[in-house]
């Protein structure tokens, strides 16, 4: 390979591991070109959207090189994100050579995550926390750490059998809805919509809006209505999950509601 | 009030470690959490409706990011995307499923008009937010570590 498509592919791989753990496109962009710049490349193109990166390198002479990366939207991994940036500045302080570089990136990819212990026990704080936060009272914030927490092995348990994630947003808040209309169907003395506003917190699409936002009013349209698209749906299927659950108990639970 | 606020840093740092977060930066995350819902809770006590308010807290939400961004060389998605989970309308997709199938057309109008316009006050808020120029940030980040850069020598 030449020197050239080596510092491509490492600059393209960089950008794409920032891109797959929720790195802004402008960051994406900016951090290839930099890259490259680094280690010498003069004429460069990068484009990149919300799920691919396109790249060339010195397009008019013998060692040119052009990569295509397809990075589906992934899980975000922040820590992943922070430790990318640092070693791209490092990259562009001149603190690494080529393959120095490439070892690097090769540990910031196996850098590892919480643990699932630990995130399952994050993902009960979170909805009780924002439970008690929306209005409930302690012992709502209480049924939805727990609702939480079985939220949160209900989607691993499904994202192993590769459900999509769409599906995984409409039975995961039919779950949490189901869990706490049939808990105050039971006598259980509880405000069930606070309980089932925390719970879906999880689900709730707060990233990609972020992002899409950001991206739109920066000018990257497309990647902006990716990202908008995304937050959308999400959002209509746990309108779509709620909604079935609430219907189910309103028709066979006899319930007033 | 206080249990609020720390409801707030709670949850906040809640998703910080589903989003894996680096462990130096969660007490970060929290901060900037509890200072959006403080925001928030103050633009409502001055009588700002549930849009204006999240316009608020979501532009104090930013600037804190860019700032805390700049003092800890780390990129400002990492507060703000926890954060921001404060205002995200959970509630009101909620409702407005929930009046939809009940078939209160009234209700379900007004909750889904007002989730919408919670989600243009968060636009608003961040887009101001990222309005103001970077070498400010920058200037500020510098300004600081330099300062602590002399005071270890």
């Amino acid at each position: 390979m030449e020197e050239s498509q080596k510092i491509l592919k490492l600059a393209v791989s960089i950008g794409e591991e920032l891109l797959k753990n929720g790195g802004e496109i402008y960051r994406v962009q900016e951090t290839i070109g930099r890259v490259l710049e680094a280690y010498g490349m003069e004429e460069y193109n990068v484009f990149v959207v919300s799920n691919g990166i396109f790249a060339t390198v010195h397009e008019d002479r013998p060692d040119r090189g052009s990569m295509v990366r397809y990075v589906p939207l992934g899980k975000v991994h922040l820590g992943k994100v922070t430790a990318l940036n640092q070693l791209s500045r490092e990259i562009c302080a001149g603190k690494y050579t080529l393959e120095e570089a490439c070892e690097e990136l090769a540990r910031c990819r196996q850098m590892p995550g919480v643990r699932n212990l630990g995130k399952l026990l994050a993902s009960g704080m979170g909805c009780g926390a924002f439970c008690y936060l929306f209005g409930g009272r302690v012992r709502e914030a209480l049924i939805a750490f727990g609702l939480g927490m079985l939220l949160w092995m209900f989607m691993q348990a499904l994202a192993r059998g590769r459900v999509s994630k769409f599906l995984v947003s409409i039975l995961g808040s039919v779950l949490v809805t189901a869990v706490s209309f049939g808990l105050s169907a039971l006598g259980l003395d509880i405000m069930r919509d606070k309980v089932v506003i925390g719970a879906i917190m999880l689900l709730v699409p707060g990233v990609p809006l972020t992002t899409a936002i950001r991206e739109l009013f920066s000018g990257d349209y497309l990647s902006g209505i990716i990202h908008l698209a995304d937050a959308l749906i999400t959002a209509a299927c746990i309108a779509v999950g709620v909604g079935a659950a609430v219907k189910v108990f309103q028709v066979f639970g006899g319930m007033s509601l | 009030m206080m249990g609020q606020l720390l409801a707030a840093m709670l949850g906040t740092l809640a998703f910080g470690i589903v989003f894996d977060v680096p462990r130096r930066e969660y007490l970060f995350c929290a901060i900037n959490g509890g200072l959006g819902w403080l925001a928030y809770l103050l633009l409502g006590k001055c009588g700002a409706d549930m849009a204006l308010a999240s316009l608020g807290s979501a532009l104090i939400l930013t600037l804190t990011a860019r700032i805390l961004s700049a003092v800890r060389r780390c990129p400002a998605t990492v507060f703000l995307i926890t954060g921001i989970f404060t205002l995200v309308p959970g509630a009101g997709i909620y409702y407005t499923a929930y009046y939809a199938l009940m078939g209160d057309l009234a209700l379900f109008t007004v909750k889904g008009l007002e989730t919408f316009k919670v989600a243009g006050g968060i636009t608003l808020g961040i887009v101001f937010g990222f309005a103001l120029p970077q070498s400010w940030f920058a200037r500020l980040g510098r300004a600081i570590h330099d300062r602590t850069a002399g005071e270890k020598e």
